[in-house]
């Protein structure tokens, strides 16, 4: 499987601004969130990027990508029928290919020098299926994300294969579904907002898309569930954390975390402590 | 037989069924006394060494039945032993395992007693339920879906969010309303209680149950039948929860979290059991100390709560429909679709989401401190179902531990099981009832339980020919045949069910059942009982062509019985002839237009917010100050005495504290010197004194039958002489007639008709008069008298004071944990309720007779002077010498002319009969009080403990020298036709003897079939304290436990039944 294209989706309503907000990165510059987010896919050696946007917000998209704009190719969510419609919106963009998606308002801080992105890439590359980045998440967290159930993979350490997918699922049909042996209690494999998708996601996509009409509520989980159904489909944990950019304090505490991993450690570390001190 | 040491341990560990499935009972009969110990080692050792579950169960029944009812009846056991008081603690507060070793200890050191195998007895026993009920506990917590309620301990972490469709307002503003109607369920094949979850677990193959899902309506007042719940939700603008019961008339705005949990403090319980269970509020953040708003705003939104409104169509309580199992399930089931865990926000549930909805109502009855079978929840599912347990798998919670799993599988019966037009035929031939009897099913599950981890013979065979009525049932369902059906259920009702339980029949339901079968004849195709017991629930199946006749002649031969027998009986309302309709959706749910004009109508008549659980409200009641008020003058109540009772209540003078002898009293056991042993039989010339004395004519029985006997139906109200309480000689007796009975036969032993009198009271005397008149007196050639009682109080509002003192400083019997909870609540609203409606204040908010009350025992013998009963006795037997007085409940009290004889001997004014005690045995004994004999009343006990060391238990039978006890009353036999003297005489006596103050317990009965019970304070003085009075010589005699053993309470039958105890008062019975 060979992955040269890169999906980001930001036509969400409530969301389309927050690829334009500022802030500092792993190298103490100052960028947009955008910009970030193509730089973690440039990494992956992803050469195409499409961003789904709502229409007219081209412009101050491609300002916020600086030097990466003429990169990208924009593709527009005419009506909003869900995030699985977005997703699809692109599939002229991404043809017959396999390619790797991001949502736009999710930043990743990897904990070693490779990026959450490339990990993915070279995951999927290797295994030659569609794979979506999890992470372990508590109970609490289950109305905000997409969940999957799984089984571990003998011998290869944070892969999984996927059964079943429920999008926000409850507690109590995550219990009943969706438990993985070896997390821990209350925890379950969510979403991480990025994922290697197939030609055939896509077809599944077209095809909800064509049924839900102008109702819309097309939702990707539901295309993953199919998915899970017919062909192989893994999950894995990557080493990284996801920051959701749209939460109370999201944005700050994405800033945080870029920043005590970044080269401004000591500084913004004295910062806080000073802080906490004057309270 | 030779006998080797573990075979009943084999019995239980064996991988055979054939063994497996032996009887205790017939192994322990030939066995010896030292056999048995070492069988009983045997188990102990077993039940400490095995990992399995029911092994330990099982061992622990063993354990008990060993104790109950063999082992001391083996020669070389002793009748008479001290119980520890350390033990005994240890049994109240739940450490069954170091009671036990506690009374081993005693056992090793004394030998083995009648009194240790008592204490023995019910340790084991109390073991065995608890670890039962501990497993079904663990169980429902680790049903997947149900275990993160119990992780979740801060409303932060809260992970449901409500529907945003529940969030849409309509033009008005109004927020739209989800609504729930669920049917109720009926056993169509009674299944020997098979659904009971602990049978269920260890024998999934013979739990099974044909359960069908029914509408209703009630004859003669709806015009059709439907759902009979219905719940309802919608969001409030406000941060709280806003609960609403509206058939009980109560709701309540919830605005703290720890209320949510405080089941007993209104009538909501069940709404709040449903909010939890559901994981709107999880189980897991009680006792948090958390904000109820803050755990609304992450549920519901900010500033926002929810409103729960439960309605059951008028159906009454103890219909054995399983009407609160289904509301408790409608609730959860409408609470889950709200917040997403089930799929669909209409019509009907996936079976997924059924089966959550059933595991989450067994939690919510468990927190609810109340426990139904797992078919409870059967309306949940739609039409007719199979519903049977299910052997435990590798991947299951329960697999290792228990045989079956908690939960088990429902089978929806289709056409060709059952098809349209049998279900229309059933619907034809079945008529629906409600008898209007109360009843409380508690004992009889765990009867059940007992004796199926028993295996006692005949109890086994009815259960297995259980399973043969079902496949008739099956078959006649398949085949269309309505008769086969009903022949197969009366066949269940009159052979298994009553082998298995006796207590599932009573005089009522027969009554019904012999009345109907004579007027309908071949019409009548079978009776069919419903749940736990009958006289409540009950279905008559008639030919289809008789059916509304059989309804509208039912309603009125249940009423003419119930009139017959209401004063015998504790009936909670009058009988109910339903419609019905088998529903075949199930649970179903609806969209509602928004706004108020939505919900129940009756709902809007609730304005006041809050009903506080058993809050005044005279409205509730049929009583009325007037009535009371006439019948207190008509029983002659001296108001001057109650005025001084109340302020020396209220002045602290006198009290449950206050009863007590001071501190300082020396209390010690009795010498043999101090009584007569005759439970080994006594000499031959005392039985000849005693038989010449009777051939005089010199004696006569009077049977204490004053009281309310508030044990035996919880304060009902009911006149327990008149209780037909066990079927003996082919058929119910009451009490009364059992005492003629004994009466008769020594009447006819000595050829002299022996005067029997009973005494009465302002709540027995009519209703016994009336009775006797109807049995025509039962056929009794003696003089026969009812002694009306003279005396009556009014009973008070009991003081905080004295309802801590009887919660918090007497020893208590702690439940298990959850019960313990909801009876803690109760208790505080109850002293809610004494400070709100004024301590000491008169108890009026009932039924006049449920606001008096008798006055005690001691004045039963005053009010033979008074009311001229003696006098008349002498008219007719101017030789009389002797009296026998007994309480109605000393079942085994006869003129036995040997005891007569002995008591004769001694020449004491009173001879009172002792037995040796057991540890049900509470309330005093014989003592030597400050080195004198008497008998103390637990009441006086200084010290609880000091009635542990005391080896004998007050029978309350005595036998009265008439003259040397007139004497007493400084009266002669002449003088007892002058009234004012007999008065100055009796109110002399009075003045010296004790008065205590009790408190009660007394049910108040409202809405349909409700009752709550409150506890109240009256006054009383007693018997057993004539021994106190230095002037009166009291002589003591030790007769055998089968003579001086008590009925205080419905749930020592079952026992009393099988320990030989009711083959032994048969024996002295002469029916005819």
């Amino acid at each position: 499987m060979n992955i040269r294209k890169a999906v980001i989706t930001a036509a969400g309503r409530a969301q389309r601004t927050l690829p334009l907000q500022t802030l500092v990165d792993r190298d103490g510059q100052t960028k947009a969130a955008l910009t970030i987010i193509i730089e973690e896919i440039l990494q992956a050696g992803i050469e195409q990027i499409g961003v789904v946007i709502c229409p007219g917000d081209q412009k101050p998209f491609a300002t916020a990508a600086g030097p990466h704009a003429e990169r990208l190719q924009f593709i527009e969510q005419t009506s909003p029928l869900g995030y699985g419609h977005a997703v699809q919106c692109a599939h002229e963009f991404t043809g017959s290919e396999p390619f790797l998606l991001l949502v736009g308002d999710h930043l990743y801080v990897a904990r070693g020098p490779k990026s959450c992105a490339k990990q993915l890439v070279e995951i999927a590359t290797a295994e030659s299926c569609v794979v979506s980045a999890v992470q372990a998440t508590h109970e609490s967290k289950l109305p905000y994300y997409g969940t999957v159930g799984a089984r571990r993979l003998q011998g290869k350490a944070g892969l999984y294969q996927v059964d079943q997918v429920v999008e926000k699922p409850t507690p109590t049909v995550a219990e009943q579904k969706l438990i993985v042996p070896g997390l821990r209690a209350g925890n379950y494999l969510c979403f991480f907002g990025m994922h290697v998708l197939t030609a055939s996601v896509m077809d599944t996509l077209d095809t909800s898309v064509r049924s839900a009409g102008r109702t819309g509520g097309v939702q990707l989980s539901a295309a993953l569930a199919k998915t899970a159904s017919r062909e192989r489909y893994l999950a894995a944990e990557l080493a990284g954390r996801r920051y959701d950019i749209g939460v109370k304090y999201g944005l700050l505490t994405a800033q945080l975390a870029l920043a005590i991993s970044s080269t401004d450690r000591d500084e913004v570390l004295a910062h806080l402590v000073e802080l906490l001190a004057q309270k | 037989m030779s006998f080797m040491p573990g075979r009943l341990v084999q019995i239980i560990t064996s991988p055979d069924a054939a063994v497996r499935n032996q009887s205790l009972d017939a192994i322990c009969r030939a066995a010896s006394r030292d056999e048995l110990l070492a069988e009983a080692d045997e188990l102990e050792s077993l039940r400490a060494r095995s990992e399995n579950l029911y092994e330990r169960v099982r061992a622990l029944f063993f354990l008990y039945a060993i104790h109950r009812f063999h082992l001391p009846l083996k020669p070389g056991v002793n009748a008479r032993s001290l119980i520890s008081f350390h033990g005994y603690s240890h049994l109240l507060q739940r450490r069954f395992e170091e009671a036990i070793t506690t009374f081993l200890k005693a056992q090793s050191a004394d030998g083995p007693s009648d009194a240790i195998s008592s204490a023995l007895a019910v340790a084991y026993y109390k073991l065995a339920i608890q670890t039962l009920a501990d497993q079904v506990r663990r169980s429902v917590r680790s049903v997947r879906g149900n275990q993160w309620m119990f992780r979740m301990g801060h409303p932060a972490d809260h992970p449901l969010r409500l529907r945003p469709d529940l969030l849409a307002r309509d033009g008005d503003g109004a927020y739209p309303i989800l609504c729930e109607r669920t049917p109720v369920r009926m056993d169509l094949t009674h299944c020997g209680w098979s659904d009971i979850f602990f049978l269920g677990m260890d024998y999934p193959e013979g739990a099974k149950v044909l359960n069908v899902s029914i509408d209703l309506g009630v004859r003669g007042r709806d015009a059709g039948t439907r759902p009979p719940i219905e719940s309802y939700l919608r969001v409030i603008d406000e941060p709280l929860l806003r609960l609403t019961s509206v058939d009980l008339g109560a709701t309540a705005d919830i605005t703290y979290l720890a209320d949510v949990f405080d089941f007993a403090k209104d009538y909501l319980g069940l709404l709040k059991a449903a909010v939890i269970a559901s994981g709107i509020v999880p189980p897991g953040v009680e006792g948090s100390g958390q904000s109820l708003a803050e755990l609304l705003a992450l549920v519901v939104g900010p500033g926002r709560g929810l409103e729960l409104v439960s309605n059951v169509n008028g159906i009454p309580k103890g219909s054995r429909l399983a009407v609160s199992t289904n509301l408790l399930a409608s609730l959860i089931a409408l609470c889950m679709r709200a917040t997403g865990q089930a799929a669909s926000l209409r019509d009907g549930l996936s079976e997924e989401e059924r089966r959550l909805v059933l595991a989450r109502a067994v939690l919510g009855e468990w927190l609810g401190g109340s426990g139904g079978g797992w078919q409870d929840s059967g309306g949940v599912w739609p039409g007719m179902k199979l519903i049977e347990g299910v052997l435990a798998a590798e991947g299951d919670p329960e697999f290792g531990i228990s045989r079956g799993r908690l939960m088990p599988q429902h089978r929806i019966l289709d056409h060709t099981e059952a098809s349209p037009a049998m279900r229309s035929k059933l619907q034809d031939s079945l008529v629906l009832v409600h008898g209007g009897m109360a009843q409380n099913v508690g004992p009889i599950l765990e009867m059940v339980t007992e004796k199926y981890l028993l295996r006692s013979e005949s109890e086994w065979q009815a259960r297995l020919s259980m399973f043969a009525i079902l496949e008739e049932i099956l078959a006649a369902l398949r085949g269309g045949d309505i008769a086969a059906i009903g022949d197969a259920t009366t066949r269940n009702f009159s052979g298994p069910i009553q082998s298995i339980i006796p207590w599932a029949t009573n005089l009522f339901t027969e009554t019904i059942i012999s009345r109907v079968r004579a007027e309908f004849g071949k019409n009548f195709l079978g009776f069919w009982m419903l749940g736990g017991m009958s006289g409540g629930g009950m279905g008559f199946i008639f030919d289809p062509a008789h059916k509304a006749r059989g309804q509208s002649r039912l309603q009125e031969i249940m009423s003419q019985a119930k009139s017959e027998l209401e004063h015998a009986l504790p009936f909670a309302m009058e009988p109910v002839v339903y419609e019905f309709a088998i529903n075949e959706r199930g649970t179903w749910a609806e969209w509602l237009p928004a706004g108020a004009a939505a919900l129940p109508e009756r709902y809007h008549a609730l304005k006041k917010p809050v009903r506080p659980r058993n809050g005044a409200d005279a409205t509730r009641t049929g009583g009325g100050a007037e009535s009371l008020a006439a019948q207190l003058q008509r029983f002659g109540f001296d108001r001057a005495q109650h005025e001084q009772i109340r302020a020396d209540l209220i002045a602290g003078r006198i009290g449950l504290a206050q009863n007590r002898l001071p501190a300082s009293t020396q209390i010690e056991d009795v010498r043999e010197s101090d009584l007569r042993d005759a439970t080994r039989g006594t000499e031959k010339s005392f039985r000849e004194t005693g038989l010449s004395s009777l051939s005089r004519g010199e004696v006569a029985v009077v049977t204490l039958a004053a009281g309310a006997g508030s044990r035996w139906t919880q304060g009902a109200g009911t006149v327990k002489a008149l209780h037909p309480f066990c079927k003996l000689g082919g058929k119910h007796r009451t009490f009364v007639e059992v005492h003629l009975a004994k009466s008769r036969r020594i009447g006819k032993l000595c050829c002299t008709p022996l005067p029997h009198v009973f005494t009465t009271g302002y709540l027995s005397h009519e209703p016994t008069r009336q009775f006797l008149e109807r049995e025509k007196f039962y056929g009794y050639g003696g003089p026969l008298f009812l002694s009306e009682g003279r005396s009556v109080g009014l009973r008070l509002i009991p003081t905080e004071r004295d309802l801590r003192f009887m919660w918090e400083e007497m020893p208590q019997q702690m439940l298990d944990e959850q019960q313990q909870k909801v009876r803690e609540s109760l208790r505080h609203a109850l002293i809610g309720w004494a400070c709100a409606a004024g301590e000491a204040g008169d108890y009026t908010d009932n039924v006049p007779w449920q606001c008096l009350h008798p006055v005690g025992h001691w004045f039963e013998i005053p009010n033979l002077l008074r009311n001229g009963t003696l006098a008349r006795l002498l008219e007719q037997r101017p030789q009389l010498k002797h009296l026998l007085l007994h309480n109605v409940d000393t079942v085994g009290a006869d003129v036995d002319p040997a005891i007569l004889g002995l008591h004769i001997e001694l020449g004491a004014c009173l001879s009172f009969e002792m037995i040796t005690r057991r540890i049900e045995d509470r309330g005093g004994g014989l003592a030597r009080v400050n080195g004198r004999p008497r008998i103390i009343e637990g009441l006086a006990m200084p010290q609880e403990e000091d009635e542990f060391n005391l080896s004998y238990y007050n029978s309350m039978t005595s036998w009265i020298d008439l003259d040397k006890l007139l004497a007493v009353f400084q009266l002669t036999r002449a003088e007892l036709t002058n009234e004012e003297k007999v008065s100055a005489a009796v109110r002399t006596l009075a003045a010296k003897m004790p008065t205590y103050i009790t408190l009660k317990d007394v049910k108040k009965r409202w809405g349909h079939g409700q009752e709550d019970v409150f506890p109240v304070a009256q006054f009383e003085k007693l018997w057993s304290d004539m021994t106190a009075l230095p002037e009166v010589d009291c002589k003591f005699i030790v007769v055998p436990r089968l003579r001086g053993q008590q009925l205080k309470d419905q749930s020592q039958l079952d026992g009393w039944l099988r320990d030989g105890s009711a083959a032994h008062v048969e024996s002295l019975c002469a029916w005819e």
